[in-house]
């Protein structure tokens, strides 16, 4: 039997993924033990687990070096990768905005020099190019972008929020909503086709556990 | 700046000998396989006017290599061999030539995502059946591109086949405005089926339509798929999209390959000129399909002819990585037999190897001179079967490569073995 490998992004997904599939019996003990370890195995199951950046774990999963990977939606969006969405696992919960100042809010309903400050450059000019049909300028960052509106590098920012209390405490408001996103599983095209039988096993699992 | 001279641009690549070697290799089985169900091969030009391809359903022009002509005639790099064919078809063949079938290898191009490790430039050996609409057509077709997988050497590969109007019938059934429609539509060509259910679940749609929805991505399997599908629609159209996949799947039985079939109801075609039968073929070894194809009956009107047709594309180079990453590549081998000869050993030993030239042998003349242990070293670097060293004008050393045995014959007798050898 061959191995199923699960992609999974470092962090608080990973712990609460692993505690969902711990409840359909999918453990994996090693993961527990404090190690340096990249890969972790279950023999018994032949399951293997590993821990990569968000953002490259729907490219594990595109090429097949994972069969199935679990992450959030806004890097499913950004990355735009060809693999399986196939379900929503509903934690992870958190939603895309537009943030900026108060009074950038009328600038950002009109003007067409808008900066646009993001991690996430994909979404930003799907929303604003595709959706709100205004042409933007946007600056990529790779964290902290509240910065951005703050320091006058840019106008806006485009983010993913859970409570919007980081928002709240550097002075900046939503000025829109893009879209809410949640943790997904996410298969592997070829998998899918040849594993089917084990991985349709584990989908209907966690789908089970949803409803109950 | 990078020094261009040195580089090759991104997405095309070099076949060294033991790859290219290899590749010919993969394409001579296909071609037989091929030929061996009555297809003939067809050539298209490299490039030709872009409107040959723009709006067939195929590729997008954002996707082709564009140019403009002298005349300013805007002018693209093939992107897709079923629309070139189709042009073929329509304009240099009548009604009274059907069936034609066809089949090709030639080189693609398409501008692909950068940094997906996906070529711009890649081969493609396919079939096309023009002019009929069947069980039996889109079965053949099936089954020559299982059997080309097969001489090929492929190991755990499935061929999932599936039916785009089955889906469209469910989209139907819905009954879902046309905002939601597309945008189902959408989410399905993405993939994300969690989205595209979250939808249909909040829809009027019966229930038996949102349980398509919720299992679509699990409907994969073997006949059993069908009928468990069956239980969940009503209409006509989607009644008949099973079964047409199910008379598909019994001829493919007939044919000894259910097997190699799955029967997979989330496929929707790659491409939009697709009207029916869909199939893609999935490999252990890469996380590519090895190949796409499918029923597309009104392609071909585009270009003034009313033939339904059917075919697919192997992708040899995913197929290529399949057959190495499951270690079934073939060994790559240089000539059989180094001739190594002396000053005087010359004469004799370039019409030696003339003569096993002409007798089908593969020869290689050393051109080190005649110092034995470099003939040696490289006769087993280059992975080769033995050496006819020529001392002189009479005698020849036979060094066989394996055993590492070194023999001394007479000339004459060395002609009078290697015919015994033969027969």
């Amino acid at each position: 039997m061959n191995y199923i490998t699960f992609a999974l992004a470092k962090g608080r997904l990973a712990d609460m993924t692993m505690e969902l599939l711990e409840k359909i019996g999918i453990t994996c003990d090693e993961m527990k033990e404090k190690s340096r370890k990249l890969i972790f195995t279950n023999e018994d199951l032949k399951i293997k687990f590993f821990l990569s950046k968000a953002s490259d774990v729907p490219t594990y999963v595109e090429y097949g070096a994972a069969d199935i990977g679990i992450i959030g939606k806004d890097t499913l969006l950004e990355e735009k990768r060809n693999i399986c969405e196939t379900l929503d696992l509903g934690f992870g919960k958190c939603r895309f905005v537009v943030a900026g100042k108060k009074e950038t809010a009328e600038r950002f309903n009109k003007s067409n020099d808008l900066r646009v400050a993001t991690k996430y450059p994909n979404i930003a000019k799907e929303y604003f190019y595709k959706k709100k049909h205004q042409t933007v300028e946007i600056v990529k960052l790779n964290g902290s972008v509240e910065l951005g509106p703050i320091v006058g590098l840019s106008d806006v920012i485009v983010d993913i929020v859970e409570t919007g209390s980081t928002l709240k405490e550097n002075g900046l408001e939503v000025l829109a909503e893009i879209c809410p996103v949640s943790a997904r599983l996410v298969v592997n095209p070829v998998s899918m086709k040849l594993e089917s039988e084990r991985i349709i096993k584990i989908i209907n699992g966690l789908k089970s556990l949803k409803a109950v | 700046m990078i020094d261009q001279r040195l580089h090759t641009p991104e997405g095309v690549k070099d076949y060294l000998p033991n790859e290219e070697a290899f590749k010919i290799e993969i394409e001579r089985r296909i071609e037989t396989i091929f030929t061996r169900y009555g297809y003939v091969p067809l050539s298209s030009p490299t490039f030709e006017y872009m409107e040959v391809f723009e709006g067939m359903g195929s590729i997008k022009p954002k996707q082709m290599y564009k140019f403009l002509d002298r005349d300013s005639s805007m002018l693209a790099l093939r992107s897709d061999m079923t629309p070139a064919i189709a042009r073929i078809a329509a304009t240099a063949y009548d009604k009274s030539d059907i069936p034609l079938r066809f089949y090709y290898i030639e080189d693609v191009f398409r501008y692909n995502e950068k940094y997906q490790g996906k070529l711009r430039e890649f081969t493609q050996a396919g079939i096309e059946l023009i002019g009929v609409n069947s069980a039996d057509a889109d079965a053949e077709v099936i089954a020559a591109a299982v059997n080309s997988l097969i001489a090929s050497g492929l190991k755990n590969f499935k061929v999932c086949i599936g039916n785009v109007l089955f889906f469209n019938a469910v989209i139907e059934e819905g009954g879902f405005d046309n905002d939601t429609y597309l945008k189902i539509q959408d989410f399905i060509t993405e993939k994300d089926f969690a989205e595209a259910y979250k939808l249909v679940k909040e829809s009027q749609a019966s229930e038996g339509i949102k349980s398509i929805f919720e299992h679509l991505p699990v409907f994969i399997g073997g006949k059993e798929i069908i009928s468990k599908a069956r239980e969940f629609i009503k209409s006509k159209a989607a009644i008949d999209a099973l079964i047409s996949l199910e008379n598909v799947f019994n001829i493919l039985k007939a044919y000894g390959l259910e097997k190699f079939i799955k029967i997979d109801l989330s496929i929707i075609g790659n491409f939009d000129y697709y009207t029916g039968i869909t199939f893609r073929g999935y490999a252990e070894g890469t996380g590519l399909s090895v190949i796409s194809g499918g029923r597309y009956d009104k392609l071909i009107k585009n270009y003034g002819a009313d033939f339904p047709s059917v075919g697919f594309a192997i992708k040899l180079n995913n197929l290529i990585s399949a057959l190495e990453n499951q270690k079934n590549a073939i060994p790559f081998v240089y000539a059989d037999t180094l001739i190594a000869f002396t000053e005087e050993g010359r004469n004799t030993a370039v019409e030696t190897a003339d003569e096993l030239r002409s007798k089908g042998l593969n020869i290689e003349n050393s051109l080190l001179g005649d110092d034995m242990q470099k003939n040696m070293n490289y006769a087993e670097k280059k992975n080769m079967g033995g050496i006819l060293y020529f001392s002189d004008s009479e005698n020849v050393k036979i060094i066989d490569m394996t055993s590492r045995d070194i023999k001394d014959v007479k000339i004459s007798e060395l002609l009078k073995n290697n015919m015994e050898g033969k027969h």
